[in-house]
């Protein structure tokens, strides 16, 4: 099978809180099949099967037919967010039992005197220090002491631990004294689970370090469980191939390496909807590419260059206020770089104390939902606005399945925002969309601008319920051209697993000024990493020689505390390296900051290895399931644009729009999970791929 | 093209434009941060962006700014303005300064302004203040006993002339520093923040289509002001007085005398009966006076609106002309943290006279206990290290205080293994000190307790910067004090809490940070959080016998 993967038969499973996802690309025939179940939260293995069967089926294949079924999860993170996980106990250096409730000493909030911290993973009295010490050039200070060991781990079983997590200080440069501890408890405690910090974090900065390790041993006896029980029901509904794994740096894994390091799995699903945009920018030729991506509470923006969305090394997970950085718990992990904000359907409108109106980031949820729903909300939400602008139809909600209920929305705008503000209702739903609309292209400037580029070169791509509504007006704010809105925009998820390539990340800290470097101690660290991801790529079904490596440091001048991603040369490496690398420090900094410091001494911290396979080469085509016989136009209604006010604006039926067609906006375009909104400034044109491609004319 | 003074600002145009001019703030922000060579900018926030409008009114701060520098930059602009008429401006150009009295309030900190014109307009000015890496003079210390040992003194004047660096100002500044490369990479940082803020303030100006600030920065003025207002209204008027003692320098101790008067819809504190200025870098400039008076207000009143200029027209501060809190020139002031952030407690002591359910219990970590190690290290690198950790904060009414974080500053603590990578020390301990919080219905926040070893062959310099040794953090309505602040060398001896003193190789020392104090009786505590208290050995059995007539076992 190994170099088989991106060829053939494959399905992509993505288990969201609500609904799990499913595509089924079928190479052989051309095909694409799409299935949505509801999610089971108390065994998320029962909608995959069930789902599984009824897509094979709906397809004309079977499970033993299959080539490979690709999966990602939300149950890693949602453990974490809700505190279901195991009970976990630390040991640590003696002297450093506290560093995971310290934290980073930081208000996250610098006006509220009343802010909560998040809970450390492992509380006080499960946290036991162990005598011995590493100093930072890996030198030990004192040798590890396996009486203290022992009884502090006698004390962790007494207390009922389910896992334990070791973290140890400086043992990103020295981890002599992690292994000998893990292979001591591993002898005594053959059934404990244990994560040494090195194995899924060997980075600088004990806090996080510590924290990451926690996080793993918290969701690692759940996630074993889970994944050799999935592996096991797939396998006697007939799967021959292997289960394989979405990582949250972008990469497939086995399910060997995620039932590893678990934690490496917790943004599989953001990252497959990332690599998902990476896929279209390729489909489409558009070398840059802001996917986005707006549910029903939040918003997801990722900045793709190439092809290829950027990589980032911490993600802070389980916040104690969901959109607030600070507020939750730093892991050291590869991640997809995107941003999340508190922007969805769901989200909110209210009146301030000063009397201006606000939207997000509280969001109505699902339950009970905004006020058009009928389920009992009544706090308008930007669906409520949208319904009122005529951007949504009351009849065609979820194609049909939920009728929304004008009536009910004018009168709580009118209630809960209109009088008090003293504009009209009308006013008012504008209001909404333009306010979220401000605030996820204001966090897109922010984010972009942070990687020194401009937001105008690229293309949007949109997708969730609420995006291809939204994506217009975003784009107009951030002065982009073209928006695309791929069809079937609800599992994009899913299609991102097919469309990823098998990858790994590998990382060590090494702290020296380039000029100081040991090239033997470097040449050494890159082989190892090397190693490391060459098994664990080809475990993800890579053939050897097609696997790419890349590598890369975290650098910065020496005296700065933020480190910029720098490319670093291939190959054994001697002291003409240190010079390649300078120039490349330089170059970047002088992209990201305009400008350079010429005599300063500039260090690295930590390096990296991001190994990939060949990206698959998927044919999109709907052809054979989607276009619909009834007419494309579905008729006229009055919807609101800035330009225009009300204005009588045509309807079309998504599914019926074939390659080639072409109209000019304003347009309103509906398919079942969403619907796409074109201005009066724009042309909007069907691609070979059923892509609904939206051009917004140059300003006048 | 609107003109601004007759658009109608509607609150969804309000709110929209409001958002733009913060992120623009914050976009300028993140430039510096990024960019900047200073530990305390890093670790400590300690720096500001700011918006300003064509008459030198803050119009949008950086969300993240620390309160040191509230309402700085505004004043600070009107001053260059006086030294340098407006029509001596230029597009490009940018004025520096770092006088205490005309900035904010110590040598170190850089300020600066620069105009921003549209369309051949001036609309408005962006500004920056940031910490730098050093100043010269004798480094960052507490025990100076004039401005002049303190740092090099510069008044404003143009550091970019029309685009241009100064060359006599730069020059200048480059002589007499440390690590010139340093701080001349920070005033760029500084320079870079404020030309992304003016980019972006005449992007916004075409988006909006705005011609000017004028009408805007009115409505927005007063949107805060009203906020203010009404938040200050909540209180009952009255005069509410409060007292605090300090340890100050050696004999000289450190008393503060605070009155809160509300008056409908003002607030006024005044600093009456306060210690004299003395002849020690403990001394806090009115400005600065002013910044930690206002915070704190802030925070209890009225946390949640942006700030601007229309944030603080209600609240009023005074401190007598030659006051530890208003000293006059040459006063020393490096160290005016030692005293400006005793006013929060000071304050809320008045306020929970009258509002109890908004304030929270005096904090161990104020003022910050700061010690910096500097020297060379066994390769002949020089370093200087500033160590950062924090106390515990104060209870509130609802909640026990949090362990060693700082409040009224909020500064982080960088990793241990970061630090010990960049100078020659071993830390033994980083750990919580238990029985440090206060007891009370709702517990202070735990102090630390660290151990630091010298690892390098040479002797280094340490400089302490600490208080609270005799003074501990007070309780409020009922709760009980937090621990006090303890230094001790592992000869026992205990280093002035104040001063500079050598530390030979192999030398250690150990620093216990201050507790927060409790908030209501300690009888009220609710027995299970009591009994985990003693599980996680936050406190000990004798502890929890002493203060809550408890007998359980600790761990």
């Amino acid at each position: 099978m190994s170099s088989d993967i991106g060829k053939r038969i494959r399905v992509g499973v993505d288990v969201g809180g609500t609904f799990t996802d499913f595509v089924l690309v079928d190479e052989k025939r051309d095909l694409i099949f799409t299935g949505k179940r509801l999610t089971t939260p108390e065994d998320p293995s029962l909608a995959i099967t069930d789902g599984l069967e009824r897509l094979v089926s709906e397809s004309g294949t079977s499970v033993p037919e299959l080539d490979a079924v690709v999966h990602g999860t939300t149950l890693v993170a949602n453990t974490i967010i809700e505190r279901k996980g195991a009970k976990v106990g630390l040991i640590t250096t003696k002297g450093f039992r506290d560093s995971l409730e310290m934290g980073r000493e930081i208000r996250y909030d610098l006006y509220d005197l009343f802010f909560e911290k998040p809970e450390p993973l492992a509380p006080r009295f499960l946290r036991q220090p162990v005598d011995e010490r590493i100093d930072a050039k890996g030198n030990v200070l004192r040798p590890l002491d396996e009486n203290t060991l022992g009884a502090a781990v006698e004390k962790l079983v007494a207390e009922g631990v389910e896992a334990i997590a070791i973290c140890f200080m400086h043992a990103y440069a020295n981890d002599a004294h992690e292994r000998q501890a893990k292979e001591i408890l591993d002898a005594k405690y053959p059934d404990m689970p244990i994560t040494t910090s090195t194995e899924v974090a060997p980075e600088i900065r004990e806090y996080e370090r510590a924290n990451t390790a926690c996080a793993n041993a918290y969701v690692l006896p759940l996630m074993q469980r889970y994944l050799g029980d999935l592996s096991q029901k797939l396998s006697d509904q007939g799967l021959k191939q292997p289960l394989y794994l979405m990582q949250s740096g972008g990469g497939i894994a086995s399910v060997t390496r995620g039932q590893a390091a678990p934690i490496h799995l917790i943004e599989s699903g953001p990252a497959a909807g990332a690599t998902a945009g990476a896929f279209y920018g390729r489909l489409t030729g558009t070398e840059q590419v802001i996917s986005f991506d707006m549910g029903g509470t939040t918003a997801k923006m990722c900045l793709i260059e190439e092809y290829e969305p950027e990589h980032a090394h911490e993600f802070e997970a389980g916040r104690v206020r969901r959109f607030k950085k600070g507020s939750g718990l730093p892991l050291k992990v590869p991640v997809i770089d995107l941003i999340e904000i508190g922007a969805g359907g769901g989200s909110l409108a209210r009146v301030d104390n000063m009397g201006l109106l606000k939207v997000g980031p509280d969001s109505a949820g699902s339950e009970p939902g905004p006020v058009c729903y009928g389920l009992g909300g009544t706090q308008p939400a930007v669906t409520d606005a949208d319904l009122l602008l005529g951007y949504l139809s009351p009849e065609y909600f979820l194609g049909g399945e939920m009728d929304l209920d004008l009536g009910l929305v004018k009168d709580a705008v009118e209630e809960k925002l209109a009088n008090v503000t003293g504009l009209s209702v009308e006013e008012v739903a504008a209001g909404i969309h333009t306010i979220v609309n401000e605030n996820m292209a204001s966090a897109t400037r922010m984010y972009i601008a942070e990687k020194g580029r401009d937001p105008r070169r690229y293309a949007l791509v949109a997708s969730g319920g609420a995006g291809p509504v939204h994506a217009y007006g975003m784009a107009k704010l951030l002065k982009i051209s073209r928006v695309i809105c791929p069809l079937g925009a609800g599992v994009l998820s899913a299609l991102g697993f097919l469309v990823a390539a098998p990858g790994t990340d590998s990382v060590r800290s090494y702290v020296s000024r380039l000029e100081n470097l040991d090239w033997d101690r470097l040449n050494r660290l890159f082989r190892e990493m090397e190693e490391e991801a060459m098994a664990q790529i080809v475990e993800a079904g890579a053939d050897p020689a097609t696997v790419t490596m890349r590598r890369r440091a975290d650098m910065r001048y020496s005296g700065q505390g933020f480190e910029i991603d720098v490319p670093v040369p291939d190959g054994e490496m001697d002291g003409s390296a240190a010079d390649v690398m300078r120039q490349s420090f330089l170059d970047k900094y002088q992209e990201l900051f305009g400008r350079q410091i010429d005599d300063l001494p500039i260090e690295a911290l930590t390096w990296r290895i991001y190994a990939s396979g060949p990206t698959p080469n998927v044919e999109l085509n709907f052809a054979g399931q989607q276009i619909d016989e009834e007419p494309s136009d579905k008729g006229e209604r009055q919807v609101y644009f800035p330009e225009t006010g009300y204005a009588t604006c045509r309807i079309y039926n998504r599914y019926a729009l074939k390659p080639g067609d072409s109209f000019r906006g304003p347009a309103v375009i509906e398919e079942r999970e969403s619907t796409a909104v074109a201005g009066p400034d724009t042309t909007v044109s069907i691609d070979k791929y059923l892509n609904l491609v939206i051009d917004i004319d140059p300003p006048a | 093209m609107t003109d601004s003074k007759k658009a109608n600002f509607d609150p969804v145009t309000l709110e929209i434009l409001w958002s733009r001019l913060i992120s623009i703030a914050d976009e300028s922000a993140a430039a510096l941060l990024r960019t900047s060579f200073s530990t305390i900018v890093r670790e400590s926030n300690d720096f500001a962006t700011v918006l300003m409008d064509a008459n030198g009114d803050s119009l949008a701060e950086n969300t993240a700014g620390i309160p040191s520098f509230v309402g700085m930059l505004p004043d600070a602009l009107k001053n260059f303005l006086k030294r340098i008429p407006i029509e001596n401006w230029n597009p490009g150009d940018c004025i520096i300064t770092n006088d205490p009295w005309i900035g904010s309030g110590h040598l170190p900190d850089v300020t600066m302004a620069a105009p921003i014109f549209h369309k051949g307009k001036l609309v408005g000015f962006s500004g920056s203040i940031a910490h730098l890496p050093d100043i010269g003079g004798g480094g960052w210390s507490s025990d100076g006993r004039e401005l002049f040992e303190e740092g090099i003194r510069i008044t404003p004047m143009k550091f970019l002339k029309e685009g241009e660096p100064n060359q006599d100002v730069f020059d200048f500044i480059t002589a007499n520093v440390r690590v010139p490369s340093q701080v001349i990479g920070d005033i760029y940082a500084q320079v870079t923040a404020q030309q992304v803020c003016a980019e972006r303030l005449r992007e916004f100006l075409d988006d909006a289509e705005l011609a000017d600030l004028s009408g805007l920065s009115s409505a927005l003025l007063e949107r805060a002001d009203i906020a203010m207002r009404k938040a200050i209204e909540v209180v009952p008027d009255g005069t509410y007085r409060s007292v605090l003692d300090a340890d100050g320098f050696d004999e000289d101790e450190t008393h503060i005398e605070c009155a809160v008067t509300v008056d409908g819809s003002t607030l006024h504190i005044d600093y009456d009966g306060t210690s004299k200025q003395i002849d020690r870098g403990l001394n806090s400039v009115m400005k600065y006076t002013y910044a930690y008076s206002t915070y704190p207000v802030k925070c209890a009143l009225d946390p949640e609106t942006p700030r601007n200029e229309g944030s603080y027209r209600s609240v009023t501060v005074s401190a007598p002309e030659g006051s530890i809190l208003n000293p006059t020139y040459p006063a020393p002031v490096n160290a005016r943290q030692l005293t400006g952030h005793l006013l929060a407690a000071a304050i809320y002591e008045c306020l929970a006279q009258a509002v109890p359910d908004k304030v929270i219990a005096e904090c161990g970590g104020a003022p910050t206990m700061r010690s910096v190690y500097s020297g060379t290290d066994d390769d002949g690198n020089s370093f200087s290290q500033i160590f950062f950790a924090s106390g515990g904060m104060g209870a509130s009414p609802v909640a026990d205080g949090h362990s060693c974080t700082a409040f009224p500053t909020n500064s982080g603590s960088g990793s241990i293994e970061a630090f010990e990578s960049l100078a020659p020390l071993v830390i033994w301990k980083k750990e919580f000190r238990p029985d440090s919080g206060g007891a009370g219905e709702y517990m202070g926040g735990l102090g630390q307790e660290v151990e630091i070893e010298i690892s390098s062959e040479k002797e280094i310099r340490l400089s302490m910067m600490s208080d609270r040794q005799k003074y501990p953090a007070k309780g409020l309505l009922g709760g009980l004090e937090g621990a006090t602040v303890e230094v001790i060398k592992s000869d026992g001896t205990r280093p002035h809490p104040k001063a500079r003193s050598p530390m030979k190789p192999g030398e250690k020392l150990t620093l216990k940070f201050g507790g927060g104090a409790g908030y209501g009786p300690p009888a009220n505590r609710d027995p299970a959080a009591i009994e985990n208290d003693l599980r996680n050995g936050y406190i000990t059995s004798a502890f929890a016998k002493q203060y809550y007539g408890v007998s359980g076992e600790g761990e």
